[in-house]
């Protein structure tokens, strides 16, 4: 490997090339990380650290902007707050060292939950559908295949703004606006073209000689879809309910449009935390790094297959 | 007879060049990509106000083309 | 190996199969099979995509209001594309997304092939890293927004001190959100950090697709490096450069939810994206019919350009 001169290394890069191409690409990344990292640093400032100039880097943790993101404050007279008992837990105690006392939760968890509910719903009847949709083209002869597969296609194209004008209406006259069974039918259609699309080509990769040998074995078809296809096409199912669910984890428009309270998801909720005169920056970065944590997780369950989702499933490796 | 091979193949070609789908496909996309740039310069107003048409007329065109075989 | 564990077990639970349930779905024929898979896909993008795009190709004829739903609805015929397609503000809000869309598609492009050459280089640890410069575009563009609001604050933001660093200005000299001249470049800035990664994935498997053997055959020509790359690896990538152009370009035509959170279209209307400017049509003034025909021709222009991509995927997808 670090000889220059084998026979078959024509054309591997020298040693020197390779350092000098990876020095800078680590400086990419480097500084390509260095936004998201201090998000997830100003997490854990004072608010007095975060707006504080120069910038901070070396500070007192504190969880101020955890316990602000969960709660709302009102603030009070120092000796109204001396007259309460002890501080009830740590929240309270930071509240009260500010004057304020903790007067209840924020909105913030129940936007998280219907976050999740909302992305595992869509996501589940995305893959679902898609699977059948996608085995359907894969193996049986559809008419105007290659139309209805651009139509599926075509549909994930759409300016979401355009889509939503009319979205609104029709949630408006059949009681869907501001319901999470609205989003979650939004969300899968648009998630199911992207799972058509990927599943297609995992099921194109599973030998129709597998189901074929089913059948002959007495199985019906849709017994060798379920216990043959469906088995081999696991890593495939995977890898595109993880692509649904980032998508219907990240959106924004729709949700910002077509939902105001019940059903709000947490990317319209973050930006317009705000704390007393402006922004409250501590808690909207707390607010933000427990949402992105998850989809950095994902991100390296998925590296495998990220060209592939990213592409529709036309580039493989 | 060989000749008369030739000049029926030479017209099969012929009308091959102009409507297969290669070609054709390939002015639609001219036209489409056209109208969208006609929607943004910012040079005449007129052309942006003609963006829209052009670029309906390509679309059309491509998804009438691609019907076309191969 | 796997095969014959598939049969085996194939055989072991076809023994297994209830008769009766057999028989009933035997009666499927492989054509009724196709279309009961197939159609509750079409069926819910017919009513969630297809219905309201006919309906608001219908409403962009008329006079309808979404705040006034009981107002008498007049037909208007095309006056609102005419409308629109005349209005010079219309106009500059589609040279504002031209700006982004071809400032972002260009730098990213650069940068993202440049990168894709270099991680191609197979240095050590080039698969840890690839996964760490990814990580951008996987995140919420609206929290991405939000977030560089923070770092574009004048007086606290990093941004602003990192600049502030290295030019010797003073931090709160210049507002990058705030500034006319600034803010159109501050998308940009935001837009180039979040999907370069994009790019260069798209690149990196364009140059992986590029067989060895024809640089070493360039290499028995003794074709100098710089030529290698301009008569091999470029043209041999181009298809997949094309691939990541065109989808970063319709995206960003299209391009709301970053720009929403980071300057709302403002200073001004500095920043107002033609989505922007759609949105505030439609949601904002209740223009419906208007915002609707809009709609439509934005909507047309994606498709169109929907059609080139298909075509560049399936170029793609046949190498």
């Amino acid at each position: 490997m670090t000889s220059a001169n084998t026979a078959h290394s024509v054309v591997e890069p020298s040693t020197g090339t390779r350092r000098l191409a990876g020095s800078i690409v680590v400086l990419y990344a480097i500084i390509t990380m260095i936004p998201l990292v201090w998000i997830m640093l100003t997490a854990f400032k004072s608010p007095d650290d975060a707006i504080s100039y120069p910038p901070k880097v070396t500070f007192k943790p504190s969880l101020e902007g955890f316990c602000n993101l969960f709660t709302t404050r009102s603030r009070q007279t120092p000796d109204f707050i001396r007259s309460l008992g002890p501080p009830q837990g740590l929240c309270d105690s930071i509240a009260r060292s500010r004057n304020m006392v903790v007067a209840g939760p924020s909105n913030y968890a129940p936007r998280f939950v219907n976050s999740l509910i909302i992305a595992f719903g869509s996501t589940v009847l995305a893959v679902a559908l898609g699977t059948l949709a996608a085995y359907g083209f894969s193996r049986f002869r559809v008419p105007l295949k290659g139309d209805l597969l651009f139509f599926i296609l075509s549909t994930r194209m759409m300016p979401p703004i355009a889509v939503a004008i009319p979205i609104y209406l029709m949630y408006r006259t059949v009681g869907l606006s501001d319901t999470r069974l609205g989003m979650i039918l939004l969300y899968t259609s648009v998630n199911v073209s992207l799972a058509v699309w990927l599943l297609k080509g995992f099921i194109d990769e599973i030998p129709r000689e597998y189901e074929e040998a089913a059948m002959v074995d007495g199985y019906t078809r849709f017994q060798a879809f379920v216990k043959v296809v469906l088995p081999q096409a696991t890593t495939g199912i995977a890898a595109t309910a993880i692509f649904c669910l980032i998508f219907a984890w990240n959106e924004y428009a729709f949700a910002v449009l077509l939902t105001s309270g019940n059903a709000q998801t947490a990317p319209p909720f973050i930006p317009i935390i705000i704390g007393e005169g402006g922004q409250d920056w501590p808690a909207v970065a707390a607010g933000t790094t427990l949402f992105v944590v998850p989809i950095v997780v994902f991100t390296v369950l998925l590296r495998k297959h990220l060209l592939r989702g990213i592409t529709f499933g036309a580039v493989r490796k | 007879m060989s000749l008369d091979a030739n000049r029926s193949a030479l017209r099969r070609s012929l009308a091959d060049g102009l409507l297969r789908r290669g070609p054709l496909e390939a002015v639609a996309t001219t036209i489409i990509a056209a109208g969208v740039v006609m929607l943004m310069q910012p040079f005449s107003l007129t052309l942006y106000s003609w963006s829209f048409a052009t670029t309906l007329l390509g679309t059309v065109m491509f998804t009438i083309v691609s019907k076309v075989r191969e | 190996m796997n095969e014959l564990s598939a049969s085996s077990r194939i055989a072991y639970r076809a023994a297994m199969v209830r008769p009766g349930v057999a028989r009933r779905i035997r009666g499927l024929s492989d054509r009724t099979l196709a279309w009961l898979f197939i159609t509750p896909t079409i069926v819910l993008l017919l009513a969630i995509n297809i219905f309201p795009l006919l309906w608001t190709i219908y409403l962009s004829f008329t006079n309808y209001r979404a705040n006034r739903p009981n107002a008498p609805v007049i037909w208007l015929g095309a006056d609102w594309y005419q409308s629109i397609l005349t209005d010079p503000d219309v106009w500059a809000a589609m040279q504002v997304t031209a700006h982004f869309v071809i400032w972002t598609v260009v730098i990213e492009t650069v940068i993202g092939f440049g990168l894709a050459f270099l991680i191609d280089k197979k240095f050590r640890g080039h698969g840890i890293w690839t996964t760490i410069i990814l990580l951008p575009m996987m995140l919420s563009p609206a929290v991405v927004g939000n977030f560089w609001t923070f770092l574009y604050q004048p007086q606290i933001g990093l941004f602003n001190y990192v600049v502030a660093f290295f030019t010797g200005r003073d931090a709160s000299s210049f507002q990058m959100l705030g500034d006319v001249k600034l803010s159109p470049w501050a998308i940009v800035i935001v837009d180039v950090w979040m999907w370069t990664p994009y790019v260069m994935l798209i690149c990196l498997a364009g140059l992986r697709s590029i067989p060895d053997y024809i640089y070493e055959a360039a290499e028995v020509d003794r074709a100098s490096k710089w030529r290698q790359f301009w008569s091999i690896t470029l043209p041999m990538a181009l298809p997949f450069i094309m691939l990541a152009v065109l989808f970063r370009g319709i995206e960003n035509f299209k391009m709301f939810d970053m720009v929403n959170l980071l300057t709302g279209g403002g200073p001004g209307s500095t920043t107002e994206v033609a989505s922007i400017t759609l949105k505030r049509a439609a949601f904002e003034s209740w223009r419906t019919g208007y915002s609707s025909a809009f709609a439509i021709i934005l909507f047309v222009s994606v498709f169109g350009l929907a059609n080139i991509y298909v075509k560049a995927l399936n170029k793609v997808k046949s190498r």
